[in-house]
């Protein structure tokens, strides 16, 4: 496990790693688009717009999940003094973002149809909006430094602290009366889903999760390239 | 009183400075010589315990400087290379501040015969913002008679001064020597300043 | 009795230099009631939408306003050498970051609460709205203090983004608005939501001097 600290330990893994993991998140949206668009059947009350599901749930699961890495590389990066975790910080902190965006756009794609409108303020949505607009912060402060060792821990900093933001994100359909419906898949239960849309839902979240891992892959090796010969 | 072992400070992967060894007894007078950009702020930054160094350790009084910190910066009177002083407040209220903030037992007459020498009694009511560079400077050695410590760190003390305010500070180094009190002073200059011990970046 | 000395002494300093700098303090009170009186001309001048929207008006310009102070707030003693001098001075750099907090809180956000009550009558907000009002911003203006710390202390060594701040303010602002506006509009839970802005308050409280410390001790040493 040490290619998780270990910036050059990373890299030889990365180099195995990253065409199989690109192949293979190709595979999987081809297979997840398959699922999702054509085999998995219309909702009973949402008809066909149910599809903007296996983009939106996954993407924000990642969101959440992309942050709950930088945070915990954070956690390690100013505690224990492993620099890979401003590493991945500065690499990681956009394709958040990214996940994000697509998460709120393909979220009010599918309010207007159901909801009647593209946007409410309501604490799910909100607290989403918030987690978006940290990102960007997270993104911008990494640009605004001129001195990177300041730059990289106070960006740690400000991650730990905007981590406060991530059990709101989560919580936030649970704790309040929202229009956003609550989570149908959690662990502890069985799922309020049915198998047929769970599995395009599941391919589709591996897929996310791989295109990720590739992205993130590269970045982290620019990133890592970029420090050693002093650029950044 | 103060001793540096085999001091190396490192930022970014470059190295600033390596193995500097460094001891102060009392009555001591040491001066850090170097070029711009060698090192002589960062050392002392790293003596004053602000920067954490690489490699090598401080000894103060016998035990690790980090263990008895505020033992030590209760006997250290530092003075940057930039100047301190509230620009907004006059001279009177500068000295007022810097007095009670550093718990000082010194009577008003001895700062008058300070301010006297440094030709700075006339601008009492002043704001500090108004005074010259050099002025401004010698404001900020006051505090090496109001906070009244044993050791003294000064950062560039004499860049900016006229000949006549050297040769005060010349004066002032001695008198401080004599009273067991001892100084590290760094300067890119020649300073033509009676020295014990010399430390080259 | 030495320490204790040592924060009065603290705060003797902030007095002298903020009366020194009253002026500041003045011109963020009369951008708090220009904006106020921008706010009324854009709406018009029906009194019935302006006591509505009032209390959330009043709400947003306190934070901007209070925001627009953030850049003084370690930005003049951090580049002067003071924070230096303070820290040799024995006090560590999370305590200084409380002592300052509390300052910002005495010579920024207090101006900005004996105000309140004016723009209340400017802006037509009954009286009983007023108590809670200002019950609410009393405890929101610690918090966006504590909050003002940590963001100005990251932005020390940021010259090229100083506006980062304001947002970072802003965006950690969102539940104190949030309760606060709803302790004004929901008075019978009035208890249970004071109680959830009290708890903000502490998190903060408790976030803001090892945030802030670690970030100046940051700024210090590469400055």
């Amino acid at each position: 496990m040490k290619f998780l600290v270990n910036p050059s330990k990373f890299n030889e893994i990365a180099d195995y790693i990253f065409k199989p993991v690109l192949i293979l998140s190709i595979i999987l949206f081809a297979l997840g688009l398959l699922f999702s668009l054509i085999i998995s059947p219309d909702d009973y009350q949402q008809g066909s717009t149910v599809r903007i599901m296996y983009v939106h749930v996954p993407s924000a699961w990642l969101a959440l999940l992309t942050y709950a890495i930088m945070t915990l590389y954070s956690i390690a990066a100013l505690a224990f003094r492993i620099p890979f975790g401003f590493i991945f910080n500065t690499a990681v902190a956009p394709i958040g973002a990214v996940f994000t965006l697509i998460c709120i756009v393909s979220g009010s794609l599918w309010g207007k149809p159901m909801w009647g409108t593209w946007w409410v303020w309501d604490a799910r949505l909100t607290s989403v909006a918030i987690l978006f607009i940290i990102y960007l912060i997270v993104i911008f402060m990494n640009l605004s430094f001129e001195n990177r060792i300041v730059r990289e821990k106070v960006v740690a900093i400000f991650i730990l602290v905007g981590s406060v933001n991530l059990p709101i994100v989560k919580f936030s359909v649970d704790w309040w009366n929202t229009l956003h419906q609550p989570a149908t898949i959690s662990k502890f239960s069985k799922p309020s889903i049915d198998p047929s849309m769970m599995t395009p839902l599941i391919i589709m979240t591996f897929a996310f999760m791989m295109i990720g891992l590739a992205i993130a892959i590269l970045r982290i090796k620019t990133e890592i390239i970029s420090r050693k010969s002093n650029l950044g | 009183m103060i001793i540096v072992k085999d001091l190396s400070v490192e930022r970014l992967n470059k190295k600033i400075f390596e193995n500097i060894n460094l001891s102060v007894v009392s009555g001591n007078i040491t001066i850090l010589k170097g070029r711009n950009g060698s090192g002589k702020t960062t050392l002392i930054k790293a003596i004053l315990n602000i920067i954490e160094p690489s490699v090598g350790s401080i000894y103060w009084k016998g035990k690790l400087l980090k263990k008895n910190l505020y033992d030590f910066y209760n006997n250290v009177t530092y003075i940057a290379d930039r100047t301190s002083s509230l620009k907004k407040l006059t001279l009177k209220d500068n000295i007022n501040i810097w007095k009670k903030l550093f718990l000082s037992n010194i009577n008003n007459s001895q700062i008058e015969i300070a301010l006297k020498t440094l030709k700075l009694d006339k601008y009492l009511n002043q704001k500090v913002g108004r005074l010259s560079l050099g002025e401004t400077k010698k404001l900020e050695f006051l505090r090496l008679i109001i906070e009244n410590k044993n050791l003294w760190i000064l950062d560039e003390p004499l860049s900016n001064l006229d000949d006549d305010s050297i040769e005060l500070m010349k004066q002032t180094f001695e008198d401080h020597c004599g009273k067991e009190g001892s100084i590290i002073f760094s300067s890119h200059q020649n300073p033509g300043i009676y020295v014990t011990d010399e430390i080259n970046l | 009795m030495k320490f204790l000395n040592k924060i009065i002494f603290f705060y003797y300093r902030e007095y002298k230099l903020n009366l020194s700098g009253f002026q500041d303090i003045l011109t963020n009170i009369i951008f708090f009631f220009v904006s106020i009186l921008i706010f009324i001309f854009s709406i018009g001048p029906n009194k019935e939408i302006i006591s509505l929207v009032g209390v959330g008006i009043v709400w947003t310009l306190l934070l901007l306003s209070s925001t627009l102070s953030l850049r003084k707030f370690y930005q003049d003693d951090f580049e002067d050498g003071n924070l230096l001098i303070l820290h040799l001075n024995g006090l560590s750099f999370g305590f200084i970051a409380i002592l300052k907090t509390f300052s910002h809180f005495f010579f920024v956000q207090v101006p900005f609460l004996l105000s309140i009550p004016i723009a209340c009558i400017l802006l037509n907000i009954a009286n009983d709205k007023l108590i809670y009002l200002s019950a609410s911003f009393g405890i929101g203006s610690l918090i966006l203090s504590c909050l003002g710390s940590i963001s100005s202390s990251m932005n020390l060594m940021n010259q090229r983004n100083f506006l980062l701040g304001s947002v970072i303010v802003m965006i950690f602002s969102v539940p104190v608005i949030i309760f606060s506006i709803g302790i004004i509009n929901m008075e019978e839970s009035f208890n249970s939501l004071i109680n959830i802005l009290f708890g903000i308050l502490l998190i903060v409280f408790a976030i803001n001097p090892w945030a802030s410390g670690l970030c100046l001790k940051l700024s210090i040493e590469n400055n």
